[in-house]
Parts: structure tokens; C-alpha cells; sequence
């Protein structure tokens, strides 16, 4: 009956939202209506895509986020502002309370304009950081574009992003180069797992100011690839927040240019596939797990007569299986761990006793079941099966399932015949017997020695 | 004007395009690396001097208390000029990682950059393969950049102190955990068991033998079961029953079983068992026993 409920759920949700996995409102904070037509390939892809765009300017006075206390959009995009902040509907808090509420958001800067205050401080309270002046610009000398930017050097050419890690998977990969013009740079914060870089500066880059008159830059925080020009952070609840450091690479120009960079040949920019990656990720059309069925059972229990029971035995043998699903672009699909990765059961009472990696057992039309075997720790409690996998650029999967382990019960044991040193006692106890029932039958039936007769008589 | 940038753009593909028409790269000259220590007299550490645009074969090695110091000159061409990024690139060629360092650079070209190693970050402090050291000169405008190795630099650490290590937390998949059972009980070799089993079992024939030795004998059975044979029957049969019903216990006999069993079979034992008690008192008092 419930997986009827959640397969109808589902079919509404479907239809109800073309293509995110978590709804089609997308509000973008644009303040300069004019700007808006730089974007136009931007805005048709996204609206081909299923978003239901809603144009706001920040300073527009019926602008909220919320509405009566429910978020009123499901995506953010903001544009950078020409003014000094945001505005009162988009303080740091509301868009923070945003995407506690489960709100995915895409922020772009520019290094043309020094950034504001209202969004640096944002940023920090999402551990990005950016460099105290907030006008920077990552300038390359070797990696910009000789056709745009043959003076300034501050259009920046980088290949498209591969893997994060040996162990990640690769949502932004590609063939070709993207360009990056007037990159505004950031860092991030260094013991911090729920924010990843997707596009770092080349090793040669570094950030500059270009208001400063200085014939040579002397004093760096960061630089080479130590400069984020993209980069994202998810939430615990899964909720995505994205940073581009240039906006302008969103702008039609950009999304077909021919650059060159001073050692390489001409050739086509890939902004517009990046722009798709980017924003399918943020609005979470990739990288969406969903768990399904959870069983476990004894392993001797083969035709499932009793799933999931309450309690085992300690060293009872137990099967466990969980079935993803990954969320792609319209659909799910069975989900692959990366190879590298492994996902991970935990068998815990505090500290997990077993930490095993579940293999793949089958696949199904949208859906892959892991599962493996193992025996229950000879310690009884109160314990708990727990798949705990987050990883970078994949939403938060934490499954908890509790169960009682108790210990042997007393006609468990082995009988103490089946134990060999046990014999021993147990031939001595019979002996025992044996010897009681003769003892009882001689003194009840044992006639006196001759000798004592002869002495009696007497 | 849109005629005229597209013009200017036409020219500099030009310019690009044809190699020997191409403005000034930039390039560096005079350029030295030493090493001083902290303490030692002048003169002592090491000098060595760079060749303009090539590399230093030897290594540097940079020690816990030194200095390194690294002077050029920058030149446009072949004219010395500054240049807006002039750094020192270290790369730890294993891992990828980079850092760099910026000169200090004056009017004339002339920079200068000093780096001890706790300037290092942690990541290079203990190396595999020596860093290495490149120069990024370069600046605004259509001169080439320059990024050329310029000497390996390895990083002589006493080998007594450890590492600094720093621990961040990245989610990843982690180390698998097979839960240590504690180990089964033993039980010894069944050849001993055995030799005690037969220990245990040989006490019965040895307490026979010595009652024979002592003349213990059932004679009076056939006089007892003539003067009361029932009691006699039925007491001994209870006993035997009575450890019937324990050894059925043992075997698979719950207790509830067995408490009515061994009552009622106590109670015949009881009631029967006075009653050959009072035939065997009856032989004592006829001087039989």
C-alpha cells in the first residue's frame, strides 16, 4: 500500500516538475532589467528545462522569499548588484534561512564591480572567502584570452573541470575550455567538508586588484590553485549553494566565443554545456540519491518469512540490502558507486563494531540494490544498522535502522554431551549414581561376614 | 569604432601569427639563489648563479634554520623592466600542489624574495621528490610570460623531529571494520578426556572389587523378596525410576516436567521404601544382620 502511495506521489511530483528533483520556481535577483538580455541563451535553456523563470529586481518591494512561511521559490539565482547590497528581502539571513529551508541557490559574482559587503558576509557564513578589498579580478598570464583580452589578461581559459577527487564523480567534466572573464576569486575554508571546488585558477594565476596603481603585485593571500573561481557548498539537509566567480561567462557572448590562448589554438568556448552542468547541479537535477527499499533478515531466512525483524541473536548470520536511485537530469536511475568509493554499512552500538562495503546484489529498471552479509558481534545491546554516505556533489544519504541484539538464551548453548572436556564430569556423575543404587541394594540385602555370625553366636 | 577594434583585433592575430613580429617576451637576467644559515659567519652558506633562462641542475636545500635567497633581474626583451607578477612557483611535482611567492620588486626590474622554511606550507615539508622552484615573470600587455623552471629545491629536515601533520575532514569512505570475536571456548584433546572418562567410569568396577574383598554380598535378597515382596520391588524400582526421570530431564525434560514425576515417584519411594525398611528392621531384630 505505501510504495503504491509513493510510486502515485511520485507520478504527480513527475509531472508537477518537468525536471528538478525539487521544484521548477526559480526567482532570479536581477537588478539592471536591461542586463537581461545578455542572458538570453541562459534564460531560454533554463525555461527549456522546465523553470518557471520569475524576474526580480532586489529593490522591488513585493520581493520575498517566503510566503506564509513557506519558501515562495524553489531555486535563487542572483545576479550581482550594481548597488551596495541585496536589499531587506535578500539580507544574508533570508538567504541562509533559504537554504536551511531546502532552497538551492546560485550566486554570481563579477569582478567588475567591488562585490558588497551584505554578500561577503554571506559567503563567509557558507565558509567561502573572499579577499579583503572584494574588488579582485584572478589575472593569468598565461591562460587568457589573446583575442578579448590582449591588454588586461583577465579572461581567463581553463580546461573543463575533471574529477574532484580519484573517488568523486565527475558532474562538470567534458571536452573543451571555458571562459572565465573578470573572475571575481575566492577561497575556501580548509577544514570544511560540505564546501568542494569545481573550477580552480591555473597554478600561474593570481588575484589583483585592478584599482591599485602598484607596479607589481608583492603581497598575494592566495594564489595559483589555491583561487577558486567556482565552487559549491551542500548543506547537511542537501540544499545547494553554488558561487560562480564571473558571471559574465553566463552571458550569450561567452557561450559561442572563439579564444586563444597565448601558447594554444583557436578554439570554442564551452560556457554553455558548463552552464547546463552548473545549474542542473545546483538545482538538483544531478547528483539526487534517494534510498528505497531496506531489508534485512537472517541470513537463513531465504524466502524473506520475517523482514526486518527487532531482534537478533549475537552471532547470527545477516543479510542486509538497501536499494538507490540517482535522480539524472528527468528521471532515476540506478545509482553507481564511483569507483574508488565504496559505500558503507555500519553495524554500531556507539562505535560501529562492523564497517562493511556493500556490494552490488541486482538492478532494477531504476534502481540498484547493495547489500552484504556478515555475522552479529558477540555483544548484546541496542544496535543499529546505519548507511552514512555523503560525498562531495551527492546529496546526503544517512539511514538508521535500530535492532535489539540479545544474548544466547539458555537452551541455545550447546548440550554439555557435545562438549568433549565436559565428558569427564558427566562419566563421574553416573558413576556416582551407578554406585548410590549398588550401595542401596547391599545395605538393604548384605548378609553378615561367617566371622561376625560365628562371634554372634557365640 | 566597432570597425576599428575589429581592426585592432585583425592586427594583433597578426601579430600573433607571425612569430618574429612578436613584442618583446620577458625574460630574466642576473639571477642568483644562496642559502645563509642563522648564526654561521658571512660568506658561508652556498651561492649559486642561474643562467638566464635555463635551469639550475643542482638542487638547493633549504634547512630548518636558512635562509634562501633568490635575486634577478626582469627584463622586457632584453631591457630591464618591472613586471606586474613576478613569483616564485614551487610545485611538489607528486602531488601537484602550488604555492607561490612574490618578489619584491623595484623600478628597475631588480627583485628580490627571501623564504625560510617556516614559510613553507605543511604540504611541502616533507616531500618525496624535490619541489619545484619555477619563475612566473610576466605583466599586462602582449610581451610573452615567462614560466621557466629554475631550480629544484629539496628540504633538508632534521630527520629527528617528526612532521607536522594536520588532520582536515573530507567525506570519503573510510577504513572497513570486521568486528574480533572473542575466541571459542576449548576443549582438551579427546584422548585425554577419554583416559579421565575412563578414570571416573573405573571407580565403579574398583568400589565392586572392594566390596567383594570385603565379603559384601546380596544373600539375603531372596528372604527379603519372600516376606515382602512388593515394597521391595516397588522401592527399588522407584529409585531407579527417580533417576529415570533425571536422566530424561538432562536429555530434553523441561522442569516442570519432571517436578510432578519426581514427586510422585518419591512418594511411592517414601511410602514403600518404610515399608522394606521395616521388613530389613525385622531381619536386625531376628539377629540375621
Amino acid at each position: 500500500m505505501r510504495w503504491c502511495l509513493s510510486l502515485l506521489s511520485f507520478c504527480f511530483l513527475a509531472v508537477a516538475h518537468a525536471l528538478s528533483s525539487s521544484g521548477n520556481r526559480l526567482l532570479v535577483v536581477l537588478e539592471d532589467a536591461d542586463d537581461k538580455g545578455l542572458y538570453s541563451t541562459f534564460w531560454s535553456d533554463l525555461e527549456a528545462r522546465g523553470y518557471d523563470l520569475d524576474f526580480q529586481s532586489p529593490k522591488s518591494s513585493d520581493l520575498s522569499l517566503f510566503k506564509y512561511g513557506e519558501k515562495a521559490y524553489d531555486h535563487l539565482l542572483i545576479l550581482p548588484p550594481r548597488s551596495k547590497g541585496l536589499g531587506p528581502a535578500l539580507s544574508p539571513k533570508n538567504i541562509v534561512d533559504f537554504v536551511n529551508d531546502d532552497g538551492n541557490v546560485l550566486l554570481g559574482l563579477s569582478g567588475k564591480s567591488t562585490t558588497p559587503s551584505a554578500i561577503s558576509s554571506l559567503l563567509i557564513e557558507l565558509d567561502f572567502h573572499m579577499s579583503s578589498d572584494r574588488s579582485s579580478v584572478v589575472v593569468d598570464h598565461f591562460n587568457y584570452d589573446t583575442i578579448s583580452a590582449p591588454e588586461k589578461h583577465d579572461v581567463l581559459i581553463v580546461p573543463r573541470p575533471g574529477q574532484l577527487r580519484p573517488d568523486t564523480k565527475d558532474f562538470f567534466g567534458g571536452e573543451g575550455v571555458l571562459a572565465f572573464p573578470t573572475a571575481s576569486p575566492h577561497t575556501l575554508g580548509d577544514d570544511n567538508n560540505l564546501v568542494a571546488p569545481i573550477v580552480r585558477a591555473p597554478a600561474t594565476a593570481y588575484s589583483y586588484n585592478p584599482k591599485e596603481s602598484a607596479g607589481s603585485v608583492e603581497e598575494v593571500a592566495a594564489t595559483g590553485s589555491q583561487l577558486d573561481i567556482v565552487s559549491a557548498m551542500q548543506g547537511r539537509n542537501s540544499a545547494r549553494f553554488t558561487l560562480l566567480g564571473s558571471v559574465e561567462s553566463l552571458q550569450d557572448q561567452w557561450f559561442s566565443a572563439t579564444v586563444k590562448t597565448p601558447s594554444g589554438k583557436k578554439t570554442q568556448t564551452a560556457n554553455r554545456e558548463f552552464a547546463q552542468q552548473l545549474t542542473a547541479w545546483t538545482f538538483k537535477e544531478t547528483g539526487v540519491l534517494k534510498v528505497g527499499k531496506v531489508e534485512h533478515s537472517l541470513a537463513t531466512d531465504v524466502e524473506l518469512k520475517e523482514p526486518n525483524p527487532a531482534m537478533y541473536r549475537v552471532k547470527n548470520e545477516i543479510v542486509y540490502s538497501i536499494e538507490l536511485s540517482e535522480y539524472d537530469q528527468d528521471r532515476f536511475v540506478p545509482f553507481e558507486v564511483p569507483t574508488n568509493d565504496a559505500l558503507q554499512l555500519e553495524f554500531t552500538m556507539l562505535s560501529p563494531f562492523h564497517r562493511l562495503d556493500l556490494e552490488p546484489l541486482g538492478r532494477t529498471a531504476n534502481s540498484t540494490i547493495y547489500g552484504t552479509r556478515f555475522t552479529v558481534p558477540d555483544q548484546h545491546g541496542i544496535f543499529s544498522f546505519r548507511v552514512n554516505y555523503k560525498r562531495p556533489f551527492f546529496s546526503n544519504i544517512e539511514e538508521k535502522e535500530e535492532v535489539t541484539v540479545r544474548h544466547f538464551a539458555h537452551d541455545e548453548y550447546p548440550r554439555s554431551w557435545k562438549i568433549t572436556g565436559g565428558w569427564v564430569w558427566i562419566a563421574g556423575l553416573w558413576s556416582v549414581i551407578g554406585g548410590f543404587l549398588a550401595f542401596v541394594v547391599v545395605w538393604l540385602y548384605s548378609a553378615p561376614k561367617a566371622t561376625v555370625d560365628s562371634k554372634k553366636t557365640q | 569604432m566597432k570597425l576599428g577594434n575589429s581592426l585592432l583585433q585583425l592586427a594583433l592575430w597578426g601579430v600573433a601569427a607571425l612569430p618574429t613580429v612578436t613584442a618583446a617576451a620577458w625574460g630574466f637576467t642576473d639571477a642568483t639563489v644562496s642559502v645563509h644559515t642563522k648564526g654561521a659567519g658571512v660568506g658561508t652558506g652556498s651561492k649559486d648563479v642561474i643562467p638566464d633562462k635555463k635551469a639550475l641542475s643542482k638542487p638547493v636545500a633549504l634547512g630548518s634554520a636558512d635562509t634562501l635567497k633568490v635575486t634577478l633581474t626582469a627584463q622586457e626583451g632584453s631591457s630591464a623592466k618591472q613586471a606586474n607578477q613576478v613569483f616564485l612557483l614551487l610545485q611538489d611535482p607528486e602531488t601537484g600542489l602550488d604555492i607561490s611567492y612574490p618578489f619584491s620588486v623595484k623600478n628597475n626590474g631588480k627583485s628580490r624574495l627571501e623564504l625560510a622554511m617556516k614559510d613553507l606550507p605543511l604540504q611541502f615539508l616533507a616531500p618525496s621528490k624535490p619541489l619545484e622552484a619555477r619563475f612566473l615573470i610576466g605583466s599586462f600587455g602582449t610581451s610573452a610570460a615567462y614560466n621557466g623552471v629554475a631550480f629544484p629545491l629539496t628540504v633538508a629536515r632534521d630527520p629527528n623531529e617528526p612532521v607536522p601533520t594536520v588532520e582536515v575532514s573530507r567525506y570519503g569512505k573510510l577504513p572497513e571494520i570486521h568486528h574480533i570475536f572473542k575466541t571459542d571456548a576449548q576443549s582438551p584433546p579427546v584422548a585425554i578426556t577419554l583416559v579421565f572418562v575412563a578414570m571416573a567410569l573405573a571407580c565403579l568396577p574398583v568400589l565392586g572389587g572392594v566390596w567383594l574383598f570385603l565379603g559384601v554380598n546380596v544373600k539375603q535378597l531372596p528372604t527379603a523378596l519372600q516376606s515382602a515382596p512388593l515394597s521391595h520391588t516397588i522401592f527399588l524400582g522407584s529409585l531407579l525410576a527417580i533417576e529415570g526421570v533425571f536422566f530424561l530431564y538432562y536429555t530434553h525434560w523441561n522442569l516442570f516436567q519432571m517436578l510432578p514425576a519426581v514427586a510422585a515417584a518419591g512418594t511411592v519411594a517414601f511410602v514403600s521404601g518404610s515399608r522394606a525398611l521395616g521388613e530389613v528392621q525385622g531381619r536386625r531384630l531376628a539377629g540375621l544382620r
